[in-house]
């Protein structure tokens, strides 16, 4: 009966209803495929990290297995241009040694394996530059054994006691791995995969939020269409139940359909996601497709947590059917709303960089969440202040309006000014540029003490047979001496990578180096966290505006015989429009300013250094577009202000 | 009097349908005028027509000797906001506001300062009956207190005429006579001219003529003058 009932008014209710319907089914398909992206990009990180993780060796005398190791194995990186090249050494200690991922036997002793884009460059590069470096290639690796499509990874078959896996190597994961006795070629997501995922998910939680926020605003933005019709329905008798049963039944049904919408919408932009640079490298498609029950388990939360908003929202309605109908002044807010936020932002001051990511990711998205229950109580105070304060008509009107309904208005704003939160957090963690020295080329190898003198004869003589001019030295007091072959200034990327091919192998184990390779995995992650800011920051920016855009709009067709008398008693447009603006750009401005000042205090136990000019930069740049953005969208319903309150006349007699 | 507000062969049409059909009509200062009609008639938009709201097809309409139907929007926005003041059915005050603000966002639209609007506001609640009602919302408000608000609301900006629609249509018919002899009452207390919308003879009575329209045309006049 309540089903037939609610489809019956749905359709009945007119274009005005059907719209605030569209408009819901907009904000749920939307919500639903950035609220995939943000799930999947954990688990796309997760499949990286497990596909990587051979090549992390862990030695028997740490796994599981005290006996029994089958393999040797070591890895490090090399260089070609400016990517790095992983490469695994392997050895068999055992006949049947099992096959490593995307190979199709264990390498024998002297082959060599190359990833599909490390041979495409082999090929495409001259033979003095890469391909010298790994000849005669054996076959291709599969997808199994990359972490990403274009990863060059080279795979090298040795005797166990051939000197690449004998020879001491450091200890830096970042360098690469030692030689270790493995029993299997399972190994262990790596340091930096691990990184990647923490980053990764307080990512997830600075966009879940806003996605969250954003859905249920759509589902109370259908229910403040329905609240009148509501009330009428409590005030002739239908039950708190049934209005309840009837608002979850309408707002779940748009929310489903637009969850499977939003579904199909992030299968269809996953290639184009696919194409994101992040550690490197693209992505292979399928990383970008959640687990099935995952999917199964946000096509269900979506709508549950719409039905759940749309209840919320109709509390007052329940409660009170004259609440609604006769517009009585609305109870104050709460002041435990201030200190429930203050209390979270008490935790801070306590974190630290050695924090737990978990206990970080529930601080902030904590901290987030008491923002967002914060913000309507904040805007009431702003409105009461408005209202006290205004002369003109456009401030009174815009003041009365925030204390009538600051949720309504914080519904406006709310998305724009948590990205703030997000543009404050991310903008103090934004490290800044690495020194960029134009230093002259060299290549730099450590040797062991003893041998440096005759490592470095032997680097003379490569380099001379390779036709590359270069001045070797021995420097470094330590036990470990670093040979340098110093190219010159006037060096470019292919003499220095036919230096590189002519080193190869100098030192076993061990990688010729220029200073800006030693600085590739820290440029790297710097980029990385720079795309993942944009990335979070457009996503949030994109959410907020849609909303504010979504909710303006609403807003007029709500309040049309509102506006339309107005009009009739001879307000100016303008003076419309300046409270429409002014109702939106003080609670922004105030809750904006507010949250980025939140977000840069929540960072600050997380910060590194001072903050930097790109976190300034960044953050000047969110407040532009934050508020063009939020004008922008509240502009977009003009021509709707103009066109409800053309004909102003209250009755067509 | 001379006629304040003159309409001379008002027509509108909507689509094929007639609401009006080369009306005539002319109101005094300080008259009330009655507009009776059954639903359809085009009695509405006749008021509309002579308020500014609405641009007749044909016809024109003059206020203190002004042509009002060919100003743009912008005058005639302002004409309303200065000149007429407006009572609807249901009161139709602005939610957000308390009643003494209702009141004085017409003095403020013109110009008046908020402090100085609003004092003029509070004038206006004890003559009609609203001692203390100045802070209340409009939801808080009767019918009856809501539309004697809504008197306040089109008299403080001492209109020239006011144009009342349906003014009793949802009020109890004490309530409504009581409202009705207040509106009239402060209208010409004001030196305004009244012109009432309704279908209700009772409300009729109280004005000083009525005239009546069916299918777009004036039929007859009653009372002072056709």
């Amino acid at each position: 009966m309540n089903l037939d009932l609610t489809w019956r008014l749905l359709r009945g209710g007119g274009r005005k209803s059907l719209l605030g319907t569209w408009l819901t089914l907009g904000a749920v398909i939307v919500s639903t495929a950035l609220l995939l992206f943000a799930v999947a990009a954990n688990f796309a990180f997760a499949a990286r990290g497990e596909r990587g993780a051979w090549r992390n060796p862990v030695p028997v005398e740490e796994g599981p297995f005290k006996e029994g190791a089958v393999a040797v194995e070591a890895a490090r990186f090399d260089f070609v241009g400016d990517q790095a090249i992983t490469v695994v050494d392997l050895a068999a200690l055992k006949a049947g040694a099992p096959a490593p991922p995307g190979m199709p036997r264990f390498p024998a002793p002297g082959e060599v394996w190359l990833s599909p884009a490390l041979a495409e460059l082999a090929e495409r590069l001259p033979a003095d530059q890469l391909a010298g470096r790994y000849p005669h290639p054996k076959g291709v690796l599969g997808d199994e054994a990359l972490v990403h499509p274009g990863e060059l990874v080279v795979v090298v078959g040795h005797e166990p006691d051939d000197p690449e896996l004998t020879a001491a190597r450091s200890d830096d994961w970042i360098l690469g791995k030692g030689p270790a006795r493995v029993a299997s070629l399972a190994g262990t997501p790596s340091e930096d995969s691990e990184a990647y995922r923490a980053l990764t998910l307080v990512a997830s939680v600075l966009m879940v939020v806003p996605l969250l926020v954003f859905g249920g605003a759509a589902a109370r933005l259908t229910v403040a269409r329905r609240d009148q019709r509501l009330a009428t329905l409590r005030l002739v008798g239908a039950t708190p139940g049934q209005v309840v049963r009837m608002t979850v039944a309408e707002a779940v049904i748009v929310a489903l359909a637009g969850a499977l919408l939003g579904a199909a919408g992030y299968a269809a932009a996953a290639p184009l996601l696919a194409r994101i640079p992040i550690a490197g490298g693209t992505w292979f498609v399928s990383d970008l497709f959640p687990h099935p029950l995952i999917l199964a388990g946000v096509l269900v939360a979506v709508p549950l947590l719409v039905g759940l908003s749309a209840v919320v929202g109709l509390r007052r309605v329940v409660v009170s059917p004259l609440g609604v109908a006769r517009r009585e002044t609305p109870p104050a807010m709460r002041f435990v709303r201030v200190v429930a936020l203050l209390a979270v932002l008490a935790v801070f001051p306590m974190l630290s960089r050695g924090s737990s990511v978990g206990i970080v990711a529930v601080a902030v998205g904590l901290a987030f969440l008491c923002l967002n229950v914060t913000g309507p109580w904040v805007v009431g105070l702003i409105g009461r202040v408005t209202a006290r304060t205004a002369r003109a008509p456009a401030r009174l009107l815009a003041g009365r309006r925030l204390v009538d309904d600051p949720r309504a208005a914080w519904r406006t704003v709310s998305g724009v000014a948590l990205t703030g939160f997000v543009a404050g957090f991310l903008g103090l963690l934004s490290p800044g540029l690495f020194a960029d020295d134009e230093a002259p080329a060299q290549l730099r190898v450590s040797a062991p003490a003893a041998q440096a003198p005759e490592i470095a004869g032997q680097a003379r003589d490569r380099l001379r047979a390779a036709g590359v001019t270069a001045e070797v030295k021995v420097t470094g007091e330590s036990s470990d001496k670093v040979v340098v072959a110093a190219l010159g200034s006037g060096a470019d990327t292919a003499t220095i990578d036919r230096a590189r091919t002519a080193l190869a192998g100098l030192v076993p184990g061990r990688t010729p180096t220029t200073a800006d390779d030693d600085q590739r995995f820290g440029i790297q992650i710097l980029a990385d966290v720079r795309v993942g800011t944009i990335v979070v920051l457009s996503v949030s920016f994109l959410v907020a505006i849609a909303s504010s855009g979504i909710t303006a709009a609403s807003s007029v067709l709500d309040r049309r015989q509102t506006y339309g008398l107005l009009r009739l008693a001879g307000t100016p447009l303008e003076v419309l429009d300046r409270a429409r603006r002014a109702e939106t750009l003080i609670p922004l401005t105030v809750m904006g300013g507010g949250a980025i000042l939140v977000g840069v205090f929540c960072a600050t136990p997380f910060m590194i250094g001072g903050m930097s000019t790109v976190g300034v930069i960044t953050l000047a740049g969110c407040v532009v577009v934050g508020f063009a953005g939020v004008i922008g969208a509240g502009a977009l319903s003009r021509p709707l202000l103009r066109s409800v309150t053309a004909d102003p006349a209250p009755r067509p007699d | 009097m001379n006629d304040v507000l003159v309409g001379r062969a008002l027509t509108k049409r909507f689509g094929q349908t007639v609401a009006l059909g080369g009306v005539d009509i002319a109101v005094r200062g300080g008259e009330a005028v009655a507009i009776m009609g059954p639903s359809g008639s085009g009695k509405s938009t006749l008021l509309h027509c002579l308020a500014g709201i609405m641009r007749p097809d044909a016809g024109e309409v003059h206020l203190l000797g002004q042509r009002i139907d060919a100003m743009g929007e912008r005058r005639r926005s302002a004409l309303r906001r200065t000149r007429f003041g407006f009572v609807f059915q249901f009161g139709q005050l602005l939610p957000e506001l308390p009643a003494e603000e209702n009141v004085a966002l017409p003095l403020m639209l013109g110009g008046v300062p908020r402090a100085q609007a609003v004092r003029q506001a509070r004038e206006w609640f004890a003559p009609l009956g609203l001692h203390s009602m100045e802070g209340r919302r409009p939801g808080e408000l009767s019918g009856g207190q809501a539309q004697r608000v809504a008197i306040a609301r089109a008299l403080v900006s001492k209109p020239a005429v006011v144009f009342a629609d349906e003014p009793t249509g949802a009020l109890d018919q004490q309530t409504g006579q009581d409202t009705m002899r207040l509106l009239v009452e402060a209208t010409k207390h004001n030196a305004a001219s009244l012109i009432v919308v309704t279908h209700d003879p009772n409300v009729a009575a109280w004005c000083d003529r009525t005239v009546e329209v069916r299918d777009g045309h004036l039929l007859a006049a009653r009372g002072a003058r056709a």
